[in-house]
């Protein structure tokens, strides 16, 4: 290994400080004593939001309602961006291209086009928004995360373990079960981290796909422009990083010792 | 997986023939109240509707639900064109506290449905200023319950006017000094809803009476073009036009804003945590809004949202909501005896500057019915041309 | 038949309900709207796209692009050095904690970040506040009044907004080339220096192409998410407004669905020629 240059280093570092400032900020104002508009710096510090936090049964119910739509979107969008990859993967077909392309479409489109086109066909199809439209939105584009972690993981496998099972006499089934699932195990687990997280802290395209249902960004986003307790709104922002804090971690490693022992 | 189907097989229908209306049996009005049933959803402007979680004395929603047994669900709004578009997009919600220029597109478009009074047993203690007010009554119909009102002030920093109040509009619509010395360019701000077009027909209709304005919502072409004008001039001054309260709030915080078009809601809160804010009406008048609860034509649950309407009148919600809001009540006698109002609360908020407000309601091609269609320039214009003018054309 | 099978619930999902809102957009945008009630006249016309083509919208197309291109250069800039670094210099406990702080922003609250952003660039901000504390106040005022792009405070500037842009989507930038830059065999950088290639011109020659796969899907997330983003320029900037702002005025303010749609389509057909370049310069495999 060469050592970096002091230039590279000075742009590295500078990029992740420009990176983690303003979450900072974010950390220091869930403490401040101010309750409607920050001023800079805070007047003193508290941690009474940390309990109004706790005590609001608003947060709780958003929170829950966006764990679970992202847990359903990730899973959909697995099992979607798994199916197809297995089908676009050393094969070929009429439309191949045409449907990796629609694959990555609701991703490489602005996030208000996907959400006014479902919100358009919701209502032309007469049905209600619910906690279904919402996981509808989302998966939609979470497939594609899932889509390209699994592709770039099988352009890797050897296609001669697969061809081994076979002639060991294993089935469609049980080859996929017991020898490509354990080769896939951590592009679905990387995929679904990013499929989970692009859809926990989705608010452009769930405006348009929720009823009144509240998801945390949008309980986020309507405290935003009630200016009472402000803060909450850190507390509620911080305590997120934190949660999620170790999952990443665990799954960092996970992935990593996957990829070194394959 | 039925309803994804259902969707599906729906979306083909609709590509190639583009979907059917709604449909709705309208009957006329309840008329007599049944059984609760297990909720009643409501749109609501942020801090309309509270339930004391974010500060315990204010709640208006716990006692209601346990009088009713209607558990109370909230679907805010930051405009009045986003609860047009709730309300219209969806048979889910049963009601909406609609302000004047959202309540006659919901009568048009026969989104809501005509209110039965005699269900409503508090409508006679309603301000009788509001009772027969034109945003929610066509044809001697009643299609909703009056529940806020309050005027669109002029907040002004007390340090850059050297303590006097501003007269006249003309601080944030024409280029000057301010007392301060200092030009007004860049500290000030206004509304960035297309209804703001009438605060400057307001303003024209005062100071250019040779144009002819009576009614800031009802501009013809000419009158409409100078109230452009008007805006187009005043987007050289404006820093950030404002959408929602909270930015407002922060600007008059932290970037040295000195006047705006603003509401009692935002300068309440300033003047709360010391900030040298304080309101005004000038000379010219003002706009101000009159919310107004109306039902959806199809109520999910229209025997709770009965309830509620009733509900949403008596006295101690209408104070303690005003004191939140910075609004006032429509029930007059929420003025006395408030402890969280106070004795002047009602006074403060602006209880007898009724006469001096044109409240909002929507431009029609029409002129709202008063003449022959396309004498008025209709509210869709004003959205398209305020965007352009917000934009620098 | 396996084929069949794998792909009949993607193509089901992704084709026909994804695509056919789409088209059921396209369609919209041939309807118009009937003034007042905010019905929609469903007889079809081209006096929508006829309202589209005005110089008020076509400002605001030109506004967005020019605000996706220069946040997408930026951003391009200043995450190369990093997924550059984590890529090819830092040890392998460093290279974790570098990737973990990348993906943090991602995981807290997009709009609580936007919002901490205003304090730092308003008037009276923490930007300000260091500047003053440092002396420096002037080169602050210097940069506020440059034509165009300043303004009364940064938080009220297209500097301040494009600060913003950047900052939101840099992590999507940085992890695509990080990853196509791990591709790069080691041999080939050290090859290129042992053969006496000054660092420009390994990295012009050798880091550069390989990175581009990685550019181009970054690229494609930073242009987009400039393009379509609705919530930055209401709190940040002088109001001006952007693509999806104008989409989520005419949709929700306006309640003119047809027009919505048809200025849905300016984004579908930038980002349609922005994929058709980005697929030749291979970054669906970087995604």
């Amino acid at each position: 290994m060469r050592t970096a240059g002091l230039g590279l280093k000075a742009a590295a570092l500078g990029a992740i400080l420009y990176l983690h400032v303003p979450i900072a900020i974010l950390f220091l104002y869930a403490f401040t004593t101010e309750d409607a508009s920050f001023k800079f710096p805070p007047p003193s510090l508290t941690t009474r939001w940390f309990e109004v936090a706790w005590n609001n049964a608003d947060i709780r119910a958003a929170l829950g309602l966006s764990l679970r739509v992202a847990f359903v979107a990730m899973v959909v969008a697995l099992i979607l961006g798994t199916l197809t990859a297995g089908a676009v993967w050393r094969t070929r077909f009429f439309g191949r291209e045409a449907l990796s392309l629609f694959i990555v479409l609701p991703i490489a489109l602005p996030g208000i086009i996907t959400g006014i086109a479902l919100r358009s066909a919701i209502n032309l199809a007469d049905l209600s928004f619910s906690f279904w439209t919402i996981v509808i939105g989302h998966a939609t584009f979470c497939v594609a995360v899932a889509y390209n972690n699994v592709i770039a993981r099988l352009r890797r496998t050897s296609p001669s373990l697969i061809e081994a099972s076979m002639d060991l006499g294993a089935r469609g089934w049980q080859t996929f079960r017991h020898v490509l699932l354990p080769q896939l195990s951590s592009a679905l687990v990387t995929g679904g981290m990013l499929a989970f997280a692009l859809s926990f802290d989705e608010i452009i395209v769930t405006t348009f796909t929720a009823g009144n249902q509240q998801t945390l960004p949008i309980w986020i986003f309507s405290s935003l422009v009630r200016p009472r307790n402000r803060p909450v709104t850190n507390v509620v922002a911080l305590a997120v990083v934190v949660l999620t804090f170790v999952p990443i971690v665990v799954a960092q490693r996970f992935s990593r010792r996957a990829e070194e022992s394959s | 997986m039925r309803r994804i189907t259902s969707l599906v097989v729906a979306l083909v229908l609709a590509v190639a023939a583009c979907g059917g209306d709604g449909t709705s049996a309208e009957d006329g009005p309840l008329q007599e109240i049944g059984d609760s049933e297990d909720k009643v959803v409501i749109v609501a402007w942020a801090g309309y509707i509270e339930r004391g979680e974010t500060e315990a004395a204010y709640d208006w929603v716990t006692q209601y639900e346990a009088d009713t047994g209607c558990a109370v669900e909230v679907k805010t709004a930051g405009t009045s064109d986003e609860m047009v578009a709730l309300m219209t997009g969806s048979d889910e919600f049963d009601l909406v506290t609609a302000s004047g220029d959202a309540s006659l597109r919901l009568i048009a478009g026969g989104t809501v449905q005509e209110v039965n009074t005699d269900l409503v047993p508090s409508w006679n203690t309603v301000d009788e200023r509001l009772q027969d007010a034109p945003w929610h009554t066509v044809d001697g119909k009643h299609y909703g319950v009056p529940y806020q009102w309050g005027a669109n002030v002029l907040a002004y920093n007390t340090e850059a006017f050297g303590g006097n109040a501003p007269t006249s509009w003309n601080v944030i619509f024409e280029p000057m000094n301010l007392p301060d010395g200092e030009p007004n360019a860049g500290r000030v701000q206004a509304y960035d809803g297309p209804i703001y077009v009438a605060d400057a027909a307001v303003y024209l209709k005062s100071t250019r009476p040779e144009l002819g304005i009576e009614d800031p919502y009802q501009l013809n072409d000419e009158q409409y073009a100078e109230a452009l004008d008007v805006l187009r001039t005043q987007r050289s001054l404006v820093g950030r036009y404002w959408h929602d309260a909270f930015i407002q709030i922060d600007d008059f915080t932290n970037e040295g804003v000195a006047a705006s078009a603003s509401w009692p809601f935002q300068v309440n809160i300033l003047q709360a945590s010391g900030e040298p804010i304080a309101s005004t009406i000038p000379t010219e008048g003002a706009t101000g809004w009159a919310d107004t609860t109306m039902m959806h034509v199809n109520a999910p649950h229209p025997n709770c949202a009965y309830q509620w309407l009733d509900w949403s009148l008596n006295p101690k919600l209408q104070g303690d909501l005003a004191a939140w809001f910075g609004s006032v009540p429509s029930v007059p006698a929420a003025c006395d005896g408030n402890e969280l109002l106070g004795a002047e609360g009602c006074t403060t908020n602006g209880f007898e500057n009724f006469d001096r407000i044109s409240f909002w309601k929507t431009p029609t091609d029409d002129c709202n019915g008063t003449e022959a269609a396309g004498s008025c320039v209709p509210y869709y214009r004003w959205v398209t041309d305020y965007l352009a003018v917000i934009g620098g054309r | 038949m396996r084929l069949a099978l794998l792909l009949g619930v993607p193509l089901f999902w992704m084709v026909g309900v994804y695509g056919g809102s789409l088209a059921a957009l396209l369609v919209q945008s041939f309807f118009r709207l009937d003034s007042f009630a905010g019905t929609i006249d469903r007889s079809p016309t081209l006096a929508t796209w006829r309202d589209l083509f005005t110089d008020a919208n076509m400002s605001v197309a030109a506004r967005t692009i020019g605000m996706a291109s220069s946040v997408t250069l930026a951003s391009i800039v200043i995450a190369l050095p990093l997924a550059y670094f984590i890529a090819r210099h830092a040890s392998r406990r460093t290279k974790a904690v570098l990737v973990l702080a990348v993906m943090i922003p991602l995981w807290s609250s997009y709009l609580v970040r936007v919002y901490s952003w205003k304090l730092i660039l308003s008037a009276d901000g923490i930007v300000n506040w260091f500047f003053e504390r440092l002396g420096i106040g002037g080169l602050l005022d210097a940069v506020l009044a440059l034509p165009a792009i300043g303004g009364p405070s940064l938080s009220v500037s297209y500097i301040g907004q494009f600060l913003v842009f950047v900052y939101i989507w840099l992590p999507y930038m940085v992890l695509p080339i990080q990853a196509a830059l791990e591709r790069v065999p080691r041999s080939f950088i050290e090859a290129s220096a042992d053969l006496g290639a000054h660092p420009a011109t390994t990295f012009r020659k050798v880091v550069w192409p390989l990175a581009i796969p990685g550019v181009a899907a970054g690229s494609i997330f930073t242009f987009s998410l400039t393009l379509g983003d609705y919530i930055i320029p209401t709190v940040i900037g002088d109001s001006s407004p952007f693509i999806g702002l104008a989409i989520y005025s005419y949709q929700g303010v306006a309640g003119n669905l047809p027009l919505a749609a048809a200025f849905a389509f300016v984004p579908i057909a930038v980002m349609g020629l922005y994929l058709f370049g980005a697929k030749r310069l291979g970054a669906f495999e970087a995604l």
